[in-house]
């Protein structure tokens, strides 16, 4: 069973917190994305593994794209 | 009403190991950042406790100070100081010479200030009057006593024009104890040491006078008397006079306990010891007005369920950084509990009833983050909390105004870089509705108060409860992590600068003395806006460590029902009725 990591807003991302392979529990912060002057964090959704990372630092993203994803324990 | 009251929804949730961990990314520990700045302000109210005498030389000549006499007074545990850091004129002894706060008297609270007899032996300083002020205005909007510490040598002569005189100058308070006077809120004095002149009048300005025997109150102190023969010029035998004068007036100032006490009968009470002056006030306020808390109580105290010191993981020290309004709040009122009113419209705002030791509150904050599609609805861009918008807006003024219908306090929350603005938020009236939120405050008529956790900013800082609210705002407390400013500093070097950068680029000049400017005015944006600076000019009242918020919000709410003038009876409130449908 995987859960995609998506976006809650449109931003930049400016930290990447994830990699492939990474094991998480849930609330782990994934990323953070930059949008209007602040920082919003983005969270891991379940325990797990990262099976993809689909973005890189400076990335800008839509709302609701896919980011990462993650394999539940 | 116990449905509605015992048990209400839960508010919070645990914190998680991977919330915990989020604070303290790259290096950043949220929760060392917060303590280390606490620390410095710790730092800077210590020098104002340690300001004038040491301790030992006061306690030498057989007077306690007045941090001496404070913690004899009040209950254990009841202190709660405002206006440490008060130095509006920037005395070069830290302070204005006041050292007031909230906190109960034998059970009952009060308003409690007075000189530091450390400092020129109480003397009047620039902004003394204007801390006194508060203090009195504190007083008169939660209806509970003012009690006196008064050891005032009176003005510093070679500052008077800073103070003496002007509309709210140092003769201003002596009226304002008259006003309490009229409107049926005692003022109680402890009076010790030599209050000549300003000082006679502050001891002579209260309802009760409790005097220590070695003390006196009068028109003129010995300096005075013995300078009243002007020549227009001073000479030897002028000088000799003076010497005579000052020698016989120096072991016989006037206005002792002999005059007060046996001849005029001002001072009520007079006691051998210093502990008795303190023992006698302690007796007056058992005796004070006060409902039994029972009276007004909708629940059984409760802590919340959550530790405040979560607090220091949960609001991020860099501004930047977003949160959970809810989880803070959690972590303040009693069982973490509450009743939300209109959730999810007006996304932005929380607004909801809480419980603070048992009592009912209303409270108020920004919810921070994206706020999702579609909203705000009038406009074609997306908005952001922290930002005040129209559906917000509505629902603070239907809020507050219910809060005053149902005789309810309110506990405002700020963390706000102000209305939005542009054509579509003009089109949404949002200028209007913000003058609409005043109107509604002012209203009420119910005591109010307000905690600035991070950005004050704007109008939203004046329309969510600020000081400028100040017949109903009680005080503003800062955080560490409070800012208050018209607008971001880059903001502002943008609006000034803009259009002079276009300018100097059109006539090929270089861009750089402007870069400066710019850079130059968002610094000082950053100094002018910072807690120590916020406490200082008073723009907030306290900067409270996070651990110590819930105190404050349990002072002013016991304050708050102690002897209310009005009351809505528990069974006949609307506001509950309306959350619940």
């Amino acid at each position: 069973m995987t859960q995609d990591i998506t976006a809650p807003l449109a931003g930049k991302i400016v930290r990447l917190s994830m990699e492939v392979g990474m094991k998480v529990e849930e609330d782990d912060e994934a990323l953070v994305i930059e949008a209007m002057k602040m920082e919003t964090p983005v969270f891991i959704p379940c325990n797990g593994t990262i099976t993809a990372v689909k973005v890189k630092a400076g990335d800008t993203v839509e709302e609701d794209d896919v980011l990462g994803v993650v394999e539940e324990a | 009403m116990k449905s509605y009251f015992e048990k209400m929804t839960d508010l919070g949730s645990e914190l998680k190991k991977g919330r915990i961990r989020w604070m303290t990314w790259d290096g950043d520990d949220n929760t060392k950042n917060i303590e280390d700045a606490e620390a410095q302000i710790n730092e800077a109210v210590n020098q104002v406790k340690n300001a004038g005498f040491p301790t030992e030389k006061i306690n030498a000549r057989g007077e306690m100070t007045v941090w001496q006499r404070l913690e004899y007074l009040v209950d254990p545990g009841t202190w709660n100081p405002l206006h440490t850091l008060f130095n509006p004129l920037a005395n070069d002894e830290g302070t204005t010479n006041v050292i007031d706060g909230l906190g109960k008297i034998s059970g009952k609270w009060a308003v409690i200030i007075g000189f530091d007899n450390k400092v020129m032996a109480g003397a009047w300083l620039p902004g003394q009057s204007e801390n006194i002020l508060r203090a009195t205005d504190l007083s008169k909007r939660l209806n509970i006593p003012l009690v006196w510490l008064v050891n005032c040598s009176g003005a510093k002569l070679p500052e008077q024009e800073k103070f003496y005189a002007n509309r709210r100058g140092a003769g201003t308070p002596f009226f304002r104890h008259a006003e309490l006077a009229q409107l049926g809120v005692p003022v109680l004095a402890g009076i010790y040491g030599t209050n000549p002149a300003g000082g006679g009048y502050q001891g002579i300005s209260p309802a009760v006078l409790f005097a220590h025997k070695n003390c006196n109150i009068a028109v003129g102190g010995a300096g005075i008397v013995s300078g009243m023969a002007p020549k227009g010029y001073f000479d030897q035998e002028t000088a000799e006079i003076l010497i005579e004068k000052t020698k016989q007036f120096k072991s016989k100032p006037p206005g002792s306990v002999k005059i007060h006490y046996d001849e005029t009968g001002f001072f009520r009470y007079v006691y051998e010891e210093e502990q008795g002056v303190l023992d006698g006030l302690k007796a007056y306020m058992k005796e004070m007005p006060a409902y039994h808390p029972r009276f007004y109580r909708v629940a059984e105290p409760k802590d919340p369920r959550f530790s405040v010191e979560e607090l220091y993981r949960l609001l991020p020290l860099e501004p930047k950084k977003v949160y959970d309004f809810d989880e803070i709040l959690a972590r303040l009122v009693d069982g973490s509990e509450h009743m939300e009113f209109r959730p999810g419209y007006g996304p932005e705002i929380y607004t909801g009833l809480c419980k603070i030791d048992g009592f009912l509150v209303g409270c108020i904050g920004n919810r921070q983050g994206y706020l999702g599609k579609e909203y705000p609805e009038y406009a074609d861009y997306p908005g952001i909390g922290g930002k005040l918008y129209r559906q917000g807006l509505i629902k603070m003024n239907e809020f507050v105004t219910l809060c005053g219908r149902d005789r309810v306090p309110v506990i405002w929350f700020q963390d706000t870089s102000g209305i939005d603005v542009g054509d579509l938020a003009e089109k949404a009236e949002l200028l209007g509705l913000g003058q609409s939120l005043i109107y509604s405050i002012q209203q009420t008529d119910v005591p109010m108060m307000l905690v600035v956790l991070r950005k004050g900013s704007a109008a939203a800082h004046y329309v969510m409860g600020g000081p400028t609210a100040n017949r109903h705002n009680a005080f503003t407390l800062g955080t560490v992590a409070t800012e208050i400013s018209v607008m971001h500093g880059e903001t502002a070097a943008v609006a000034t600068y803009a259009r002079r950068l276009v300018k100097e680029k059109e006539a090929g000049r270089p861009l750089d003395p402007v870069i400066e400017s710019m850079n130059q005015m968002a610094r000082e944006y950053h100094e002018k806006s910072r807690p120590i600076f916020c406490a200082k000019t008073g723009l907030v009242d306290e900067i409270v460590a996070m651990k110590d918020l819930r105190n404050y919000l349990v002072a002013f709410t016991g304050a708050a029902y102690q002897n209310p003038k009005s009351i809505c009876p528990h069974h006949q409130m609307i506001l509950p009725r309306s959350i619940k449908g």
